[in-house]
């Protein structure tokens, strides 16, 4: 009869009860994750942002730049949907964010043409705006390269150059770009392969250290103790074994949606991914585990957890690359899980390079997992001997 | 006179209660202190140079070395190696010494001799598309440079008619405005600084509602005071005792932050003070209306340190707000930090004034009344005369 109440298995189920009893847990554990998931899959659903709206300052006014405005209108990312009286209002209207760029023709810009006098237009983009910005820079700049080279190309197929030749004339040497793993440039691939997985990984962080000192606010951390006759080890397993296997199951679910429901790029096929992302939750479960040893307070350790957990989206990388920060930045970047989850996806999922090459972020992801190791006598020792502080 | 006394003393005794809690103190000190400090230096170096690129030359002409030559020139890349062919590029990028290729064809200078268009290819393998716009704007560049010269030579002894023709009819030229150099840093932390003043409060005012509640239901009585019997004089009491916390720690994370870190300031101090206002306010009585569902002191953690990232993303800085779904858009609206991010922004980085964010500006007044009104409500629920003792 004692029998049951010790072990493994025993405090696993008593942390399944704790769990269930408290709607906090669903909803840090399940509800937050899945919020996430259809918020970032969906806000960014279109891969590339659309109809991004710009403007015109027409001052010119000719049959000849309302005709090149036209032809303007038919790119897929950008849509001109004012056209301003002076460059002034269009620079307010940008400043209120009603568009992200404009383009200024200048008066005289036909007349000058017509004299080979070569006028200039220029165009503008809000740059506070970065991603809106640079998209719409791209679509106005071959707007801007269209419009220029229309009279030269125009003139050059009239005399008999074939459209070729003409384009070999005007742009001797063209770039040719190949985005490869990700040739739509789509930035929910960018951005949603790396967040989804990092709010999990905030998660773990946060839900472990939540359960493992909450036992001494409830003052049942003897109790937990008890039940696996004084091994800490075995308490530990017992308590985060639940845990585990709910956030494997949020792995798994992300995992699939992303790959397969949204069928983002996964070169490598799913199982490296699915091994990267149960190793990321016992990295960060580990860590958690290691912080609570370090501190033994439960207010502190989510302090320093947060910090941890929040500083990781950034400084894994996926937005701004870790190889322009500081120095300091790039060698403190080797201290979190999520870093080698990033560089897995990026070298597997995305580009599928061989696995031999990234068998390292793999054994760093399992480093974490030993660092319990370390202190683990200090838990036992708070578990035995402190009591909760506020 | 009497109300009046009793709301100092209700913000009084809040501030004591604050200054003596170490876990509220982190939140509303510390964490605003510090955190931008940590952003801002991240992203210190703002863009991204010298991105490591391997070169493929098939062409070994002398155009293609020039190619080569101004691509390593300039700021956003770094030639780390030549190699002969695409599978020791490849390789490169495998090994992770490299994050794209320059493929220079053999048929190049062939090409471009001959009156062809002539094509350089790029690979990049996407892992940051920071890295790809690095590649693709210097290597543009780069063409656009040496069409110009390659265009002269060939024009060299034609007649004026041909000269004419083929000359750039039209000029253009682009400047980025309100961020010149494109940089990073001037684009995100602004965004940041407002939102980190929204979810400290959020956090800290929490944890302490979590405090009391937990006391209350263990039967510790925290409310002895006759003072906490009338719900109105409660709220205003410590909303004004977070409003005088938040002026200061305002002050420093949304100016004296950005000045440390040299990002654009073109605000007005008039319309800054005045905009800053309503976003501290409409964050106390947004951060008090959602404490009521926190149940103990560090459930707050749990609940509400995730919804940062989100609520960056809905603002539209990084995403922009004319593609994010109708249906987020509206549940953006739920946060101050959307209109506070959008409002800020726009003053700091662009220079508007305040007329300039005035739906920005309005729409934070009512979020001020609507959470007020709901903050209210849950202090109705909370602080009742039969709950103070000496009443």
């Amino acid at each position: 009869m004692m029998e049951s109440k010790h072990g493994i298995m025993a405090i696993a189920g008593r942390e399944l009860r704790r769990m269930l009893s408290r709607p906090l847990y669903v909803m840090s554990m399940i509800l937050a994750p899945l919020v996430c998931v259809v918020f970032f899959t969906t806000l960014m659903k279109d891969g590339l942002p659309q109809n991004l709206p710009i403007g015109v300052v027409d001052s010119d006014n000719t049959s000849t730049t309302r005709s090149i405005l036209r032809n303007l209108d038919a790119f897929q990312q950008t849509e001109i949907v004012f056209e301003y009286s002076s460059f002034a209002d269009a620079r307010s209207a940008m400043q209120r964010g009603d568009i992200y760029g404009f383009f200024y023709i200048p008066d005289g810009t036909t007349a000058k043409a017509m004299r080979s006098e070569q006028p200039r237009i220029s165009f503008y983009s809000n740059a506070s705006y970065l991603v809106a910005s640079s998209l719409a820079y791209k679509d106005m700049r071959m707007m801007a390269e269209l419009a220029s080279g229309a009279v030269g190309r125009t003139s050059l197929l009239a005399r008999g150059a074939t459209m070729d030749q003409a384009m070999a004339f005007l742009q001797p040497i063209k770039v040719d770009m190949r985005p490869l793993g990700n040739p739509w440039l789509n930035y929910s691939v960018y951005l949603s392969n790396t967040l989804l997985p990092a709010v999990l990984m905030l998660m773990a962080f946060l839900v472990t250290i939540f359960s493992i000192y909450t036992e001494l606010k409830d003052e049942t951390g003897k109790e937990w103790l008890e039940m696996a006759s004084g091994n800490m080890y075995k308490a530990v397993a017992g308590k985060l074994l639940p845990q585990t296997l709910l956030f494997f199951l949020m792995i798994v679910f992300c995992q699939i949606w992303l790959y397969g429901f949204m069928g983002f790029p996964h070169n490598s096929g799913m199982p490296v991914m699915l091994v990267a992302g149960f190793m990321l939750v016992l990295a960060s479960q580990a860590f958690a585990v290691f912080l609570c040893e370090l501190i033994p307070s439960l207010r502190w350790c989510l302090s320093l957890a947060t910090l941890w957990g929040v500083l990781s989206f950034p400084i894994s990388g996926f937005s701004f690359p870790v190889t322009a920060m500081p120095a300091s930045i790039r060698a403190l970047s080797c201290l979190f899980p999520l870093r080698y989850y990033f560089l897995i996806y990026s070298d597997q999922a995305l580009n599928g390079f061989p696995l031999s090459g990234t068998v390292p972020y793999y054994l760093a992801l399992l480093a974490f997992m030993f660092l319990p190791f370390l202190f683990m006598g200090r838990l036992r020792y708070a578990m035995e001997n402190y009591v909760y502080e506020p | 006179m009497n109300r009046l006394k009793t709301i100092f003393e209700i913000c009084r005794d809040e501030l004591k209660m604050i200054f003596a809690d170490h876990g509220a103190l982190v939140f509303f000190l510390v964490v605003p202190l510090l955190y931008p400090l940590l952003y801002g230096y991240l992203y210190s170096q703002e863009v991204v140079r010298e991105v490591p690129v391997v070169a493929v030359d098939e062409s070994h002409s002398t155009l293609s070395r020039q190619f080569l030559r101004m691509s390593d020139a300039s700021a956003e890349l770094k030639i780390v190696s030549y190699c002969a062919d695409m599978e020791e590029a490849k390789a490169m990028l495998r090994s992770h010494k490299a994050f794209g290729i320059i493929h220079i064809p053999s048929e190049f200078s062939q090409d471009l001799a001959e009156g062809r268009q002539a094509t350089v290819n790029l690979f990049n393998n996407m892992t940051g598309m920071l890295y790809y716009k690095s590649l693709l704007s210097a290597c543009t560049d780069v063409s656009l440079e040496m069409n110009k010269d390659i265009k002269a030579v060939r024009l060299a002894g034609k007649t004026e008619r041909e000269i004419q023709v083929s000359q750039q009819p039209v000029e253009y030229e682009y400047i980025p405005m309100f961020n010149p150099q494109n940089g990073f840093c001037s684009f995100l932390i602004p965004a940041v600084l407002v939102l980190i003043l929204q979810q400290t409060l959020v956090l800290g005012i929490a944890l302490l509602a979590g405090t009391e509640r937990e006391r209350r239901e263990k039967g510790l009585v925290v409310l002895d005071k006759r003072e906490y019997g009338n719900p109105f004089h409660v709220l205003t009491g410590k909303g004004i005792a977070y409003f005088l916390i938040y002026a200061v720690v305002a002050l420093y994370t949304l100016c004296a932050v950005p000045a440390f870190f040299d990002l654009p300031q073109l605000w007005k101090t008039s319309d800054l003070l005045l905009f800053t206002i309503p976003y501290i306010l409409s964050c106390i009585f947004f951060a008090i209306t959602i404490s009521f569902f926190v149940r103990d002191r560090e459930s707050c953690f749990l609940l509400f340190v995730f919804m940062s990232v989100p609520m960056l993303f809905v603002s539209g800085i990084s995403w922009p707000g004319s593609s994010i779904p109708a249906f987020w858009k509206y549940i953006g609206y739920l946060a101050p930090s959307t209109f506070g991010i959008n409002g800020f922004v726009k003053m700091t980085n662009c220079g508007a004034l305040l007329n300039d964010v005035r739906t920005e500006y309005v729409g934070m007044w009512i979020q001020t009344a609507v959470y007020y009104f709901l903050a209210l409500l849950i202090y109705i629920k909370l602080y009742r005369p039969s709950l103070a003792r000496e009443n």
